[in-house]
């Protein structure tokens, strides 16, 4: 076994990963990546506004779940993708001989790509978030306004109605909620990067990288179906709950990260329920990325 | 006693075969030493284990069995790579970056920054020559500018060691030239170099010792000019000789018993002849660079 743990006596690591996590970053972004803003601000402003919606709830939340779907779409194909392509490539291009040759233990590199690809959705994340918030901050004021207007024309605008009327939009409208869904993508594409780093670790090429993490990304959001329908009516209370730990371990349970719906719905998120979200995201990627390193160390270049 | 920069002993090393294939023998129980200071040829056809002997000294493919160290650490620790700087065969970089942004990579990951690191990347630059196209992406380097490329990230960081594989491969002959040259640059600053080559010309020219391998298996080793001297034979190179002249040098061969095994003109080689050619047009060559 190569031994790469120990610390290399000149430079320091951290510094090392972010040269490593920036070259990823640069290359990812040359590929045009971030394109795919472009579409989301399409995508966003196609719900905001073309559909036809009677009331106030029904129009607000149309454009938040097609923005959420199509963050949902962005995190997870980049996640997937973009890992899948940068060992390959660097194998191919005997770029990871000249990286490895340096001082450079194999850990921080696989840190530093990993880190690479998370910069990038979250950046991509960060700048879709902030076009969402202004769109639905704005067709919250038109529907707003609107409403009051006809509130106003069946002369119902006593104090009373506009309150109502008031906390309506508000809840449907821009909360921290919102943000706190966005950080539950994020979180969710951070554990599915993990898992195809990880693949792609043993991998033999690119393409089968990619088939198994979607392959995986469809089981890890059955499972709530697969306890339900599989181990409740089988198994005994014992056996469900190893079941589905086994499950678990196996695949990432990415449908705990599915909190959209309920936002998408007007409800808040509970300080709680992302502190346990953050936690099992923290868990499955350091999981994942441990086992990364075993194989990778262990890969024959 | 001072300690080798690269030791091989007894390194085999075998590649796992995928699922129905059986497992390959690339090097077999090879032992090879490097001095500090000298010019180490490792020679041989393609598939003789020669690549996979650097990849293993470098830590880049664990030993199946033996072991190999750099300057006395095991290539195994990562510390054993800050004394070396590797040139892979057809090396290729991130081609979004250009050349100076790709020297400024890699001696980030050796641990140089500010000034130290824009100094050394413009001497690595005016070194190498590629001063002029320090600001072009890779993307658009020829095969030979890649190759030097190669060079100066492997000195980057001022390693004592320097391993090449087959650095003039696929480069033309004054690219070629350029590279041999560089290699007896690093030879006077006291770099020790590992190098494999299939042009053995070349390796001629610069190797102090030279193994030949065949099969993952050591066949010959030693200093250069003894393994190739022929100790019987004296040659003769003479200017202006009439046929008069060299009726009385047969004469007198004869009379003191040695014989002469050929009388000719020397040729010059086809790569002197090629560079000689190419040279009148000095413009030509830069372009080419
Ligand atoms: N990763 C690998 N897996 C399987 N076989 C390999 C691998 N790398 C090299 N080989 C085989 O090992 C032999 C030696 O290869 P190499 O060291 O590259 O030879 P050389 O550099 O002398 O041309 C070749 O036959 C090659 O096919
Ligand atoms: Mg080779």
């Amino acid at each position: 076994m190569i031994n790469s743990a120990q610390p290399s006596p000149r430079g320091n690591g951290l510094s090392r990963i972010w040269t490593l996590a920036s070259a990823t970053l640069t290359q990812l972004l040359r590929m045009k990546v971030l394109a795919f803003i472009g579409v989301f601000c399409v995508i966003a402003v196609a719900f905001g506004f073309a559909f036809p919606v009677q009331n106030a709830e029904q129009q607000l939340n149309l454009l938040k779940g097609g923005s959420f779907g199509a963050l949902q779409l962005f995190s997870m194909v980049i996640a997937i993708v973009s890992t899948a392509i940068l060992l390959p490539r660097d194998l191919e291009d005997r770029t990871l001989y000249t990286i490895l040759s340096k001082p450079v233990p194999r850990h921080q590199y696989l840190l530093g790509k990993y880190l690479g690809v998370m910069t990038l959705i979250g950046i991509g994340l960060a700048l879709m978030d902030g076009i969402f918030s202004g769109i639905l901050y704005l067709r919250e004021n038109m529907v707003f306004a609107s409403e009051m207007a006809s509130l106003k024309a069946n002369r119902m605008d006593g104090p009373e109605e506009v309150a109502a009327l008031e906390a309506l939009v508000q809840t449907h409208g821009l909360t921290w909620s919102v943000h706190a869904g966005v950080l539950a993508v994020f979180l969710k594409a951070a554990v599915i990067a993990a898992m195809a780093l990880m693949i792609s670790c043993f991998s033999s090429s690119t393409l089968y990288t990619i088939v198994i993490s979607f392959f995986l990304v469809i089981i890890g959001h059955g499972q709530e179906l697969a306890r339900e329908f599989f181990f409740q009516p089988h198994l005994s209370v014992t056996g469900q709950k190893i079941a589905a730990l086994v499950l678990s371990i196996l695949v990432p349970d990415l449908g705990m990260f599915d909190i959209t719906d309920n936002i998408i719905a007007g409800q808040s998120v509970p300080i709680e329920a992302l502190g346990w979200i953050l936690g099992t995201a923290a868990m499955y990627v350091s999981a994942y990325l441990v086992v990364a390193h075993l194989l990778f160390v262990e890969k024959e270049l | 006693m001072p300690t080798d920069a690269v030791n091989v002993s007894n390194l085999t090393k075998i590649f796992r075969g995928h699922i129905g294939r059986a497992p390959f023998v690339a090097v077999k129980d090879l032992s090879l030493t490097v001095k500090e200071g000298e010019v180490y040829g490792l020679i041989g056809p393609n598939g003789s284990g020669k690549s996979t002997t650097m990849k293993v000294v470098l830590g880049l493919l664990a030993p199946t069995q033996g072991a190999t160290s750099i300057f006395g650490c095991d290539s195994r620790e990562v510390e054993s790579r800050q004394a070396v700087g590797f040139l892979p065969e057809n090396p290729y970089f991130y081609k979004h970056l250009t050349g100076e942004e790709t020297l400024q990579f890699y001696g980030r990951l050796c641990g140089l920054k500010g000034a130290a690191l824009k100094d050394r990347t413009r001497e690595m630059l005016v070194l190498t020559d590629l001063e002029n196209a320090a600001n072009r992406r890779v993307a658009g380097y020829s095969k030979g500018m890649l190759q030097r490329l190669g060079l100066a990230q492997a000195l980057i960081h001022d390693p004592r060691l320097v391993v090449l594989d087959e650095p003039t491969a696929g480069v033309d002959p004054a690219g070629s030239r350029k590279i041999r040259d560089l290699i007896l640059s690093f030879k006077e600053r006291g770099l020790t170099v590992l190098v494999t080559s299939h042009l053995l010309e070349q390796m001629q020219e610069v190797c102090d010792r030279v193994g030949i391998m065949a099969h993952g298996v050591m066949v010959r080793e030693g200093r250069l000019d003894e393994l190739i001297a022929v100790e019987n034979q004296t040659e003769l190179v003479l200017e202006n000789a009439t046929p008069a002249m060299l009726e009385k040098l047969r004469a007198l061969v004869a009379q003191e018993g040695a014989s002469i095994s050929h009388i000719g003109q020397p040729r010059t080689t086809l790569e002197r002849l090629f560079l000689e050619a190419t040279e009148e047009k000095p413009a030509a060559d830069k372009k080419s660079a």
